[in-house]
């Protein structure tokens, strides 16, 4: 038997049963090369109108993008307009027409080859990427100045069958414009997640497989195959089984859609009546509104970072305040927990970059910046306190591993709050002061930290890198890397039982709570307070409806005597499938959720 | 002529984005701008050129001014080399 499946890389989730289309959008023939000295001028102008052409078409994809995805989306486009215009790379085109005696789409195709040839043997994976960007002009511009139009897919008269696509390379204008001829799927030999054209087809929601290898020109037209964006494959000519249990694979991502989308606006409550806050992590502004509209309690994580990346200098008192008092005000009397500059290392603006450091991750930042900069810190803790006035703004301090380090920040905050009301500035008096645990030596002496603060939060992507001394950027590493490790298990629950010992609020605020399994533990251990991210809040909100506290409770117990990463997550899936279908959260689960969070610059330190 | 070296810090390097920042503000100056990396120089004013470099995060570029405005080009095009972007 001839091999039907072909695996690649699921770039947009979801599976599609149909009939496959091939577009051969390759380069077209050229037949016309040189021309007479007589044309020169012809040819000069052929150009001309073509790559205004191009251009105008491009504008106009960067337009619809724009309308189906939002304008992030539409940026795609802006560098493909603007490789269109490079005034060098259409001069040396013009050169070759002029002096070469070259026709329009000879000297055209010549340039963009020669540039393709550089960047397909590039060694950088970021520059080979864009060689579909290139393409996609070339494309474009060729069969313009032939007179052709781009092939699009027709669907015999009769045939009712979806039409999946199979191309050698996407771009991310073909993506767009296949959206348009109503494509139900697509497929590439070329390409990765990261392509422009992936990130297109998530946003337009085309379940899209990309890599695919050997095969393709096997694939014929009206061909019956199927595409699963869910797990990278294609599969040629399905058997009545294959079509069925892809049926069931999309019915069970439908059915996990609609679930989440009958638990948003429910209360976040387990079956045993435990009520869990649910609040969001906001890293830019944008976050904010679907935050709000989904219903989550107040922001867990507000991070400031944006205001200072890509700047040269350190945004004003005013513009802080503004920005916190506007979050302030959408969350209406929900608390929002403010975290202050989480710089450090090369994570600076430039007027205060430092030597690179040989262990940055161990290095000079945080709240180790803020107290060595104190006029930094001050400018923030003062906005803090004036935007206080509009809603339940909180301080929260990342990665404390001194008692001191909280002591200096209730001394300062106390003399902001001194000095704005001597200045007679209407501000708060106070701001609650949270610590965020993600050193061991912050888990350690939870208890001297409770008796100090107002509320703790756990950030549990640094708190799991510093225990298991794991960095969490190390792809070597990433299967060893687990919030599910037994140590940082016991962490979690001298945290939260310190907490409440101490009688304040102790919330997790790092990408753990995003995960169905680890929500389970966080609940099963005592945690009250949950901050995801918000693709993922409805999600958590779904499992929280699902399972019982109690339950939950036997199995973090069961957890903590574990002895290995794999024992805790045996015993968390057994527990956890009493309540949901694990097989609905695989199968049905959007990849798009899983570390679909934004990177900001490096290191990345998101908790 | 102007000059400066500075040290790429965008986690993906200087791509598509950040090269067409830094391209859109070489192309406000009449001055003529060169940007090298490893002794290879391109025209800072062109897209190609710029993400031909294919100057990734902790790599050092130059950048080269010549003309009457060339010390506004390079203050304003190292302010954005230097900037981080948010990456999807």
């Amino acid at each position: 038997m001839t091999n039907r499946v072909l695996r690649g890389v699921g770039v947009a989730p979801g599976i599609v049963v149909g009939a496959a289309h091939v577009i051969q959008w390759d380069f077209p023939e050229i037949s016309r090369g040189q021309i007479e000295r007589s044309e020169v001028a012809v040819e000069l102008a052929r150009l001309e109108e073509a790559l205004d052409a191009v251009r105008r078409s491009l504008e106009d994809l960067r337009e619809r993008t724009r309308q189906r995805a939002g304008e992030e989306d539409a940026k795609i486009f802006d560098a493909q307009i603007m490789m269109l215009l490079d005034p060098e790379f259409r001069a040396g085109v013009e050169t070759l027409i002029r002096e070469n005696q070259l026709s329009a789409e000879r000297a055209f195709e010549f340039k963009t080859l020669e540039m393709r040839a550089l960047w397909s043997q590039s060694t950088s994976y970021v520059l080979r990427q864009r060689v579909a960007d290139l393409g996609g002009i070339q494309v474009r511009v060729l069969n313009h100045l032939l007179g052709r139009a781009l092939a699009t897919p027709i669907r015999p008269e009769g045939d009712n069958r979806p039409t999946i696509v199979f191309t050698r390379e996407l771009t991310p204008g073909l993506t767009v414009q296949l959206e348009r001829e109503s494509v139900a799927a697509l497929a590439s030999v070329e390409g990765a997640r990261t392509a422009h054209a992936a990130i297109l087809s998530r946003s337009l929601g085309i379940p899209c497989v990309m890599g695919v290898v050997g095969g393709l020109e096997r694939i014929r037209d009206g061909m019956d195959v199927i595409v699963d964006g869910t797990h990278g494959l294609v599969i040629l000519e399905p058997t009545a089984e294959e079509v069925e249990a892809a049926y069931a694979g999309e019915r069970l991502r439908h059915e996990l859609g609609t679930k989440l989308d009958e638990a948003a606006g429910q209360l976040a409550m387990t079956t045993d009546g435990r009520t869990i806050e649910l609040r969001g992590n906001v890293d830019l502004p944008e976050e904010i509104e679907p935050t709000v509209n989904h219903g989550a309690t107040g922001v867990g994580l507000l991070r400031t970072e944006f205001l200072v990346l890509g700047r040269t200098h350190l945004p004003s008192e005013d513009e802080q305040s503004d920005y916190f008092g506007s979050v302030a005000r959408q969350f209406a009397g929900k608390p929002v927990l403010v975290r202050s500059y989480d710089l450090g290392g090369d994570k600076f603006p430039a007027a205060f970059q430092t030597g690179p450091e040989a262990n940055p991750f161990l290095g000079w930042r945080a709240i180790r910046v803020c107290l060595d900069q104190p006029e930094i810190f001050r400018r923030q803790l003062r906005a803090i306190l004036r935007a206080r006035r509009h809603g339940d703004l909180r301080l929260m301090i990342p990665m404390v591993s001194f008692i001191e380090e909280i002591d200096c920040t209730r001394d300062l905050v106390a003399q902001c709050a001194a000095g704005l009301a001597e200045e007679g500035i209407d501000a708060a008096s106070d701001i609650p002061l949270g610590v965020m645990i993600e050193t061991p030596a912050a888990a350690i002496l939870i208890d001297q930290i409770v008796a100090r603060c107002d509320f703790v939060s756990v950030g549990t992507n640094d708190l799991t890198q510093y225990t298991l001394a794991i960095d969490r950027g190390n792809a070597r590493l990433a299967d060893r890397f687990s919030p599910h490790h037994p140590a940082v298990v016991q962490l979690l629950e001298r945290v939260v039982d310190a907490a409440h010992r101490g009688g304040i609020e102790a919330s997790v605020c790092g990408e753990m709570a995003s995960d169905p399994l680890s929500a389970f533990l966080l609940i099963g251990l005592g945690y009250r307070v949950l901050s995801v991210s918000p693709p993922s809040l409805s999600l958590i909100r779904w499992i929280i409806r699902q399972v019982d506290a109690n339950g939950a409770v036997v199995a973090a117990e069961a957890a903590l005597l574990a002895s290995s990463t794999a024992e805790v997550e045996a015993i968390l899936e057994q527990a956890l499938a009493q309540y949901v279908d694990l097989q609905l959260l695989k199968g049905g689960r959007l990849p798009a959720l899983v570390g679909a969070a934004r990177l900001l610059g490096s290191p990345d330190r998101h908790p | 002529m102007i000059e400066r070296t500075v040290v790429i810090r965008n986690r993906l390097g200087l791509h598509a984005r950040p090269a067409a920042d830094f391209v859109k503000t070489a192309s406000r100056f009449v001055s003529d701008i060169t940007l090298g990396k490893d002794g290879s120089w391109v025209n800072g004013k062109s897209i190609m050129g710029v993400m031909t470099l294919a100057a990734e995060c902790g790599s050092e570029v130059t950048v080269r001014a010549d003309g009457s405005d060339a010390e506004q080009a390079v203050e304003d095009l190292v302010t954005c080399l230097m900037k981080e972007y948010v990456e999807r």
